[in-house]
C-alpha cells in the first residue's frame, strides 16, 4: 500500500511546494527591480553556501555539526527519496544511501531537539519548537519506509494500520520539510536562503578568489538625479526584490540579537525582530505571530503593516516605530554574525533615508546636525575657516602650497574637538618623526559625509562627497591617511561609487607599516595592562584587526583582549549618528563597553577612533584611561636620525601616483 | 546733628598732650567730628585756638593732599563730599531750545534702563553739538514710572503720558504723532530693543513715512549730511555695517553713546496742548502670562541652576531651583542617568545657553559642558573636588557638599524674602 | 494643509519668506525667523498656508527657497524682483489681491538692510494691525486671534487682535521642522510678475562687513586716581575667579547669595 501511497505523497508535496514557491517568488517580486546575474548567481550558490555561509555557522562548532548532519542528511534524503520512493528506483545502493542519509539526519535532528530543550532567549520559539520533531518524523519515517525497499524488512511487514501510521508520519515530515519550505514554515529559510545566497545584493561579499577582498560594506548610493527615483524605503515593496528575499531567509537564530549593542542597552531595537517585521510587512499582517524577543520595551502584537503600506507611520503605529530604526549604531555586528548573510544595516539606512529625505523627521539633534553640515560642512556648525586653528603652531604644510605629496593627512571633524586635537597632534608628531612627506587640505577639507549618510541624508552626503572629490582631484598624492575610521571607510569604500578612488590608510595601519620599514623607534612600554577596543568602522567594516595590535606589540604592549574583541567587538555607541539621535534605553552602550574593559582589569584602553574616544571617555567613574594609539606611539617615540627617513621617502615616491587615475 | 558746640576738657587736654597714650585716638575722634581726617583747630582750655598743622588740607582727587589757604575748602571732608556730588553736578538749563531731540525710553520696570540712558547720552550729543544753538532733549514717557533721576540722565523736557498704560502700541503711536505735530522734533530717538522700543520706533517710522536708521551704534559729525551727522548702522542680521546720513528717526543699539553723568538738566514737564485722539484699539492686552521658570527654554533662560553627577538629593535640588526662581539645567551624565529630561542638557551636545548667571552644582565640567556655557556672564560652581575644570571656569566656586550649600542658600533666600515682606 | 482638524472654516495664512544667510559661512538658507514663522503657521489649526517671497530667483536663492518647500509645501509664490529692489509695492499688491486673514513674517531679514521695517510698512499700507515678536498663536476664533508675545527672559504676554493682521515672529517661536529633501525637490516655485521699485537710498549707502564693536569699559567716576586704578584693576583680577575652600556651607551660601543679589537674578 505504501508503494502506491508514497509516490503520490511525494508528488503532491512537490507539487504543492512548487505552487508555494511560485507564491513566494511573487511576494519577493513585489520589490523594486535589481540587476543580479541570475544564472551566475545560481551557479555560485553551492560554493557560497558551503564555504561562506558555513564559515559563519562554524563559529559555533556544535551547531555547525548539527546543521551539517541535519541539512546534509535532509538534502540527500529528499533527493534520494524522490528517486527511491517517487520513481521506484530502490534497487542497489540508492536505498542504502537513503537509509544512511535519513539516519544522519535523525542524528542531527536529535541534536536540534537537545538544543531546543532549553533554548537560549535569542532563539525564536513558536513553530520553531516543533521543528526538531518534524525533522525526526521525516527522518524516521523515511528510514522506516525505506527498510522494506532495501529488503531489510519484508515488503508486507506489519499491518495496514502500521503502514497508515508510517504514512502519516511521512506526511507530517513531508509537509514540514517540503510543503512548509515554500509556504512559510521554519524550513522556509532553506529555500529562501539558498536563493538569497544566489541573488545576494552584495555579491562581492563572496569572494571566489583566494585572498580576495570578500568584503562589501559601503552603503549603496541613491540616484538623486532621477526625480522619479524613490528616496529610500517607505513601504516593504520599496526594497529591492533581493532584499525582500534576504529578509525571508532569516532563520531566527538570534545571533544578531545577541550581538546588537542597542538591544543589550535596552533600546527598542532587535535586528531579528526587525527582519521578521519586514517579512510580516512583505506579506501583510500583524507581528502577533512572532515568537522571539521583542524590541525592548515594545510588546509584540501592536504593530502591523502591508506590502504597500508605510513601514513607519508619520503619526501612530505602523509596522516599525521610528525609534527602532534610529537606535542602530550601524556597527554591523548583526551583519557580521548573520549566518544567512542578511544585510540589516542596509535595510535600516534605506528606511532612515525615507524618514530623513521625505518626512524630514531625523530625531533629536539630527536635524540640527544636518543643517550644520549643509551650512558649514561640519556637524558642529563651526566656522569652516577655523578648521585649522588647533594647529597654528604646528605649521602644517597645506596641499594648496605643496600640490604633490606622498601622504594626504585627512584630519576629519575631530579637528574641532579639543580631545581629538591631542590625537591629531600626536599623529603629526609621529609622521614628522618618520620623515613622512605629508600635507593637509586645511580649510579645504569638509566633513566626509559619514554622519549625514548614516542619518539617511543621502543628498547632503553626496553634496559633501562630490565637493571633497573635486578638491582632492586638484592635488597629487599617493595615499590618504586618517585617524578617523569613519572618514577612512567613507573615503575608501563609499566615494568610489561617486568617482573618487583613493588608497586610504587608517593611521594605525600606516604607523604599523612605518614601523616595519624601520622608520620609527620606540622606547619600551613602561607598565600597566592595556586592552584594545576595535572600532567598528575599522574592524568589521574594513577588516583591519591586526595593524593596531601590531603597533601595540611594537610598543612592547601585551594586549589583554576583551571577551568581545576583533570581529565581535562591541560598539562604543558612537556610530551611525546614534549619539545624535539619542534614543533612550536602559543603559548606555559606552558604559557597557567600559564594563568590558573593566573585566579585563586593564588600566588603559587603546582606541583608534575619535568617536570611540569621545564615547568611552564620557563614561563616568571609569577604571581605565582612554588613549588613542597615535598618542601612545607619540609618547614612546625615540627621535631617530633622519637618514632612514629620507630613504623611505624615496621609496614611497616611486609608487605610481593614484590621483592621476582620479583626474 | 545739633549745632551746639560742646566741649570736653579732658579730650582737649589729651589732644594737646602728644605723649598721652590716647592722643592719636582722640585726635582722630575730634577730626571725625569736624569732618576731616584729623582735627585742625580746637579751642584750648584757656580759650586759645589751637591748630594742628598736619590736619590741614584734604585729600585731592588724585590722592594727593591739598591745602587750600583761601578757606574755601574749609571743613570739606570725604563724607560731605559724597553727599553733595549729586547736587554739585553743574546744572544745565536750556531755556529756549533751538530744536528738540525726542527720546522715547523703554522704561522697563518703570525706570530708565541702561539702554535708555545710553540713548539719552546720544540725544545730548545731538542736542549739544552746536553751543550757539543748543537743542533740548525731550523724553516721552508712557504710564506710571518710578524714575526720579530724569534730570541726571540728561532730560530737559519731559512729556509724561500717564494715561497710556500697559501694552498699547497704537495709543503710544497716536501720542507720538501728536507730539510730532506739536513740536516737530529734529530727531526721534528710540532704543532698538526687544522691550518695546524697536516695535514702537518702527510703527512711528511707518506712520511718519520716514525711513529710519535701525540698529545704529555709532554717530559721527558730517557736514555734508542733511542733518549734519553720519551714522553706522548694523544690518543683515548683524553682519553688515551701513554708513549713512543720520535720518530724523533713529533706532539705536545699547552702548551707542556714553550716558550723561557730568551734568544735571531741568526735566521740565511738558504737556500736549491737544487731547489725545481716542482710538479703537485693535490690539487688546490680556496681560503678562505667568511663566514657570522651570519651563523656560534653556537657551532663553537668564538664571540657570544646573545639576551634575555630584547631586545626590534631587528633591532638594528641584526645591532649590524653585525657591531661587532658576531654570533647571543638567549635565550629560545627569540626563543619561535619567534624573533630568533630555531637553535640560547643557553643553555642546545639549543646549548652548546664554544665561547671565549659571550655577553649576556637582558638575565637574567636561569640555563639552564648558563649551555650552561659554557665553555665560557669571558662573558659580558648587563642587566637592577643588581640582575640577568647572572650578577653573567659575567666577565663584564653593568647595563643599553641594546639598548642604544649597540648603543654606535656600534658607538665606527664604529669610531675605521674609525680611522684605516684614519690611513692606 | 490639515483639513481634518479645522472646525470653523479655513484660515488663510500667508507667510512671507526670505532668503537667509548663515552667519558664519554666508551661505543661503532658510531665514531662521521666517522658518519659525512657517512652522508657526504650519501648526495652526485649520490654516491654509501660502508661502510668498519677493526677490530674485537664482541658484543660491532657489536652494534656500526650496528649504521652505521642504517643510511640506507643494508650492511657493515668487514675485520676481531684481536685486536691490524695494519689495514693498510688490508684496503689498500681492497681499491685497490674495486677501489672507493672517500674514506671518520674520522680524528682520538676514540679508540686505535687515531693518525689520517691511512688516510695519505693509501694515501701514494695508491698514492692518501688527503684533511683533510672537511666540505662539494660541487660538483663532471668529476673526480674532489670541497671540502669545515673547518678552525678554522667557516672559510672555497674551494679546488679542482682530484679523486681518500681520504678525512677526522672533527666535522665541517654536523651532522650525526639518526641511526634507524630497518635498523640497518636488515643490513648485510659481514665478509671478510684480511691480518693481528700486531702492535708491540703500544703493548709496556703503556697506562693509560688521566691525567688532568696542567693548565698553566700566566707567568709573572715582575721585582719585587710586580708586580709578583699583576699579580698572578689579576686572583683571577676576580672571581666575574666587575659590572658597574650607568654608562652612553657610559661608559658601552667603557668598553665592551675595553674587546672585548683585546680578539681580533673585526676584
Amino acid at each position: 500500500m505504501l508503494d502506491t501511497l508514497l509516490p503520490i505523497l511525494i508528488a503532491a508535496a512537490l507539487a504543492l511546494a512548487v505552487i508555494g514557491a511560485g507564491r513566494r517568488v511573487r511576494l519577493w517580486r513585489q520589490g523594486r527591480p535589481a540587476r543580479v546575474p541570475l544564472l551566475k548567481g545560481l551557479a555560485a550558490m553551492p560554493r557560497r553556501y558551503l564555504v561562506d555561509l558555513h564559515h559563519v555557522v562554524a563559529r559555533d562548532k556544535v551547531m555547525s555539526n548539527t546543521h551539517v548532519a541535519t541539512a546534509g542528511g535532509f538534502v540527500a534524503a529528499a533527493a534520494l527519496m524522490i528517486l527511491v520512493h517517487g520513481l521506484g528506483l530502490a534497487e542497489g545502493v540508492l536505498g542504502w544511501l537513503l537509509l544512511a542519509a535519513s539516519a544522519t539526519m535523525f542524528v542531527g535532528s536529535c541534536c536540534v531537539a537537545r538544543r531546543r530543550r532549553n533554548p537560549p532567549s535569542r532563539l525564536s520559539r513558536g513553530p520553531w519548537m516543533r521543528l526538531p520533531k518534524s525533522l525526526m518524523a521525516f527522518s524516521l519515517g523515511v528510514f522506516a519506509v525505506t527498510l522494506p525497499s532495501v529488503g531489510l524488512l519484508p515488503e508486507d511487514f506489519g499491518s495496514w494500520l502500521l503502514a497508515l501510521a508510517l504514512a502519516a508520519v511521512v506526511t507530517w515530515g513531508l509537509a514540514e520539510m517540503v510543503f512548509g519550505m515554500t509556504w512559510g514554515g521554519p524550513m522556509k529559510h532553506a529555500f529562501a536562503g539558498a536563493l538569497h545566497l544566489a541573488f545576494h545584493r552584495r555579491a562581492e561579499r563572496f569572494s571566489t578568489k583566494k585572498g580576495g577582498s570578500g568584503r562589501s560594506t559601503g552603503l549603496k548610493a541613491l540616484d538623486l538625479d532621477d526625480p522619479e527615483a524613490p528616496l529610500g524605503v517607505e513601504n516593504p515593496a520599496d526594497f529591492t526584490w533581493n532584499q525582500l528575499l534576504g529578509f525571508d531567509a532569516c532563520v531566527q537564530c538570534g545571533r544578531c540579537e545577541a550581538m546588537c549593542p542597542a538591544f543589550a542597552a535596552g533600546q527598542p531595537l532587535n535586528p531579528k525582530k526587525l527582519i521578521q517585521d519586514m517579512v510580516v510587512g512583505m506579506a501583510g499582517g500583524s507581528d502577533a505571530a512572532y515568537a522571539g524577543s521583542p524590541y525592548p520595551g515594545k510588546p509584540v502584537g501592536e504593530h502591523q503593516g502591508s506590502t504597500h503600506g508605510p513601514i513607519v507611520a508619520r503619526e501612530g503605529k505602523a509596522l516599525v516605530d521610528a525609534e527602532t530604526l534610529w537606535s542602530c549604531t550601524t556597527c554591523r555586528a548583526c551583519v557580521e554574525e548573520c549566518p544567512m548573510m542578511i544585510e540589516h544595516v542596509d535595510a535600516i539606512v534605506d528606511m532612515r533615508r525615507f524618514l530623513t529625505l521625505e518626512h524630514g523627521n531625523t530625531p533629536n539633534k539630527g536635524a540640527e546636525v544636518l543643517d550644520n553640515l549643509i551650512a558649514t560642512d561640519n556637524p558642529g556648525g563651526f566656522d569652516p575657516g577655523a578648521r585649522m586653528h588647533w594647529a597654528t603652531d604646528l605649521e602644517l604644510p597645506l596641499m594648496a602650497d605643496r600640490q604633490q605629496v606622498d601622504v594626504l593627512l585627512w584630519l576629519g571633524d575631530g579637528a574641532y574637538d579639543m580631545r581629538n586635537q591631542r590625537t591629531l597632534r600626536s599623529l603629526v608628531k609621529v609622521l614628522r618623526a618618520a620623515g613622512v612627506d605629508f600635507a593637509v587640505l586645511g580649510n579645504e577639507e569638509r566633513d566626509s559625509g559619514d554622519v549625514a549618510r548614516r542619518l539617511g541624508d543621502e543628498a547632503t552626503f553626496q553634496s559633501l562627497a562630490k565637493r571633497n572629490i573635486a578638491t582632492l582631484a586638484q592635488y597629487r598624492f599617493q595615499q590618504i591617511v586618517t585617524c578617523d575610521p569613519h572618514s577612512f571607510h567613507v573615503l575608501g569604500n563609499e566615494y568610489g561609487e561617486l568617482g573618487g578612488h583613493y588608497r586610504v590608510y587608517h593611521h594605525t595601519t600606516f604607523i604599523a607599516e612605518l614601523y616595519e620599514a624601520g622608520r620609527l623607534t620606540f622606547r619600551p612600554w613602561k607598565s600597566g595592562s592595556v586592552t584594545y577596543h576595535d572600532p567598528c568602522y575599522l574592524g568589521r567594516y574594513n577588516g583591519e584587526y591586526e595593524a593596531p595590535r601590531n603597533v601595540l606589540r611594537a610598543l612592547g604592549i601585551q594586549v589583554t583582549e576583551m571577551e568581545r574583541s576583533g570581529f565581535r567587538s562591541r560598539c562604543c555607541g558612537g556610530g551611525g549618528g546614534a549619539p545624535i539621535t539619542d534614543i533612550p534605553g536602559k543603559q548606555r552602550i559606552p558604559d557597557m563597553r567600559m564594563n568590558d574593559v573593566r573585566e579585563t582589569g586593564a588600566e588603559l584602553v587603546a582606541v583608534g577612533c575619535p568617536q570611540c574616544t569621545a564615547m568611552l571617555e564620557g563614561v563616568v567613574d571609569s577604571t581605565a584611561e582612554v588613549r588613542d594609539i597615535a598618542e601612545l606611539v607619540a609618547d614612546a617615540l625615540v627621535e631617530a636620525p633622519s637618514g632612514p627617513a629620507g630613504r623611505g621617502e624615496e621609496q614611497m615616491r616611486t609608487v605610481r601616483p593614484l590621483a592621476e587615475e582620479v583626474a | 546733628m545739633c549745632d551746639i558746640q560742646r566741649r570736653d576738657p579732658r579730650q582737649e587736654w589729651i589732644a594737646r598732650n602728644r605723649l598721652h597714650p590716647r592722643h592719636l585716638e582722640v585726635l582722630a575722634d575730634l577730626g571725625g567730628q569736624a569732618g576731616g581726617g584729623a582735627a585742625r583747630e580746637w579751642m584750648g582750655p584757656h580759650g586759645l585756638i589751637r591748630r594742628n598743622p598736619h590736619g590741614a588740607g584734604f585729600i585731592g582727587p588724585n590722592g594727593v593732599k591739598r591745602i587750600d589757604r583761601s578757606g574755601g575748602q574749609q571743613g570739606q571732608g570725604a563724607s560731605g563730599a559724597r553727599a553733595s556730588t549729586a547736587a554739585s553736578k553743574p546744572r544745565v538749563d536750556i531755556e529756549v531750545p533751538a530744536f528738540l531731540v525726542a527720546v522715547v525710553p523703554d522704561m522697563a520696570g518703570g525706570r530708565l534702563t541702561g539702554h535708555d540712558r545710553d540713548l539719552l547720552g546720544l540725544a545730548r550729543q545731538l542736542a549739544d553739538a552746536d553751543p550757539t544753538a543748543r537743542g533740548a532733549v525731550l523724553a516721552v514717557v508712557f504710564g506710571e514710572h518710578k524714575e526720579d533721576d530724569f534730570a541726571g540722565a540728561g532730560v530737559d523736557r519731559l512729556l509724561h503720558l500717564a494715561e497710556i498704560d500697559g501694552f498699547a502700541p497704537e495709543a503710544c503711536l497716536g501720542a507720538l504723532v501728536a507730539a510730532e505735530q506739536a513740536w516737530t522734533p529734529r530727531h526721534w530717538l528710540l532704543p532698538d530693543s526687544k522691550l518695546g522700543g524697536a516695535d514702537l520706533g518702527r510703527r512711528l517710522a511707518a506712520r511718519l513715512g520716514e525711513r529710519p536708521a535701525t540698529a545704529v551704534w555709532q554717530l559721527d559729525a558730517d557736514g555734508e549730511a542733511p542733518l549734519g551727522w553720519r551714522c553706522t548702522a548694523r544690518g543683515a542680521a548683524g553682519t553688515l555695517d551701513f554708513q549713512r546720513p543720520l535720518p530724523r528717526l533713529v533706532l539705536a543699539l545699547a552702548e551707542c553713546a556714553e550716558p550723561v553723568s557730568e551734568t544735571r538738566h531741568a526735566a521740565e514737564p511738558l504737556a500736549l496742548s491737544v487731547a489725545l485722539p481716542s482710538q479703537l484699539a485693535r490690539i487688546e492686552d490680556l496681560g503678562q502670562v505667568a511663566v514657570d521658570p522651570a519651563g523656560v527654554a534653556l537657551s532663553e533662560a537668564e538664571f540657570i541652576l544646573s545639576a551634575g553627577n555630584g547631586v545626590r538629593d534631587w528633591d532638594a535640588f528641584h526645591h532649590a531651583a524653585e525657591v531661587l526662581g532658576a531654570t533647571e539645567g543638567a549635565s550629560r551624565v545627569a540626563v543619561d542617568d535619567g534624573f533630568m529630561a533630555r531637553d535640560r542638557q547643557v553643553g555642546a551636545t545639549g543646549t548652548w545657553v546664554t544665561a547671565r548667571v549659571y550655577v553649576a552644582v556637582g558638575i565637574s565640567g567636561a569640555i563639552q559642558h564648558l563649551q555650552g556655557i561659554q557665553t555665560c556672564d557669571k558662573v558659580v560652581a558648587i563642587n566637592m573636588d577643588p581640582g575640577c575644570d568647572m572650578i577653573k571656569r567659575a567666577d565663584l566656586a564653593v568647595i563643599g557638599d553641594s546639598a548642604r550649600v544649597l540648603e543654606a542658600l535656600v534658607a538665606l533666600v527664604e529669610q531675605s524674602r521674609e525680611e522684605k515682606r516684614n519690611a513692606a | 494643509m490639515q483639513p481634518d482638524t479645522h472646525h470653523e472654516g479655513s484660515l488663510a495664512v500667508t507667510v512671507l519668506v526670505s532668503v537667509g544667510r548663515h552667519p558664519l559661512t554666508g551661505r543661503g538658507r532658510r531665514a531662521d525667523q521666517d522658518a519659525r514663522g512657517v512652522e508657526l503657521a504650519r501648526t495652526l489649526r485649520g490654516a491654509e498656508v501660502e508661502l510668498l517671497h519677493a526677490g530674485r530667483l537664482d541658484e543660491g536663492s532657489e536652494a534656500a527657497l526650496r528649504g521652505y518647500l521642504g517643510m511640506g509645501f507643494d508650492a511657493l509664490s515668487l514675485l520676481e524682483q531684481p536685486a536691490g529692489a524695494d519689495v514693498l509695492p510688490a508684496l503689498a499688491e500681492a497681499l491685497e489681491a490674495a486677501g489672507p486673514q493672517l500674514v506671518v513674517a520674520g522680524e528682520r531679514a538676514e540679508q540686505g538692510e535687515g531693518s525689520g521695517l517691511l512688516p510695519y510698512l505693509l501694515a501701514e499700507r494695508l491698514g492692518w494691525p501688527l503684533v511683533s515678536g510672537l511666540a505662539a498663536v494660541e487660538d483663532v476664533e471668529h476673526g480674532v486671534a489670541t497671540l502669545l508675545q515673547a518678552l525678554p527672559r522667557g516672559q510672555r504676554r497674551r494679546l488679542r487682535v482682530r484679523l486681518p493682521a500681520i504678525v512677526t515672529v522672533d527666535a522665541a517661536a517654536p523651532a522650525p521642522r526639518q526641511s526634507a529633501y524630497g518635498p523640497a525637490r518636488r515643490g513648485r516655485l510659481d514665478v509671478q510678475a510684480a511691480p518693481v521699485m528700486d531702492d535708491v537710498d540703500l544703493a548709496q549707502w556703503p556697506a562693509q562687513p560688521a566691525r567688532k564693536r568696542p567693548k565698553r569699559l566700566k566707567i568709573v567716576k572715582a575721585a582719585s586716581a587710586r580708586d580709578r586704578f583699583k576699579a580698572a584693576a578689579a576686572k583683571a583680577e577676576g580672571g581666575g575667579g574666587q575659590v572658597l575652600s574650607d568654608v562652612t556651607p553657610e559661608e559658601g551660601a552667603e557668598a553665592i547669595f551675595k553674587l546672585l543679589k548683585e546680578e539681580g537674578v533673585l526676584r
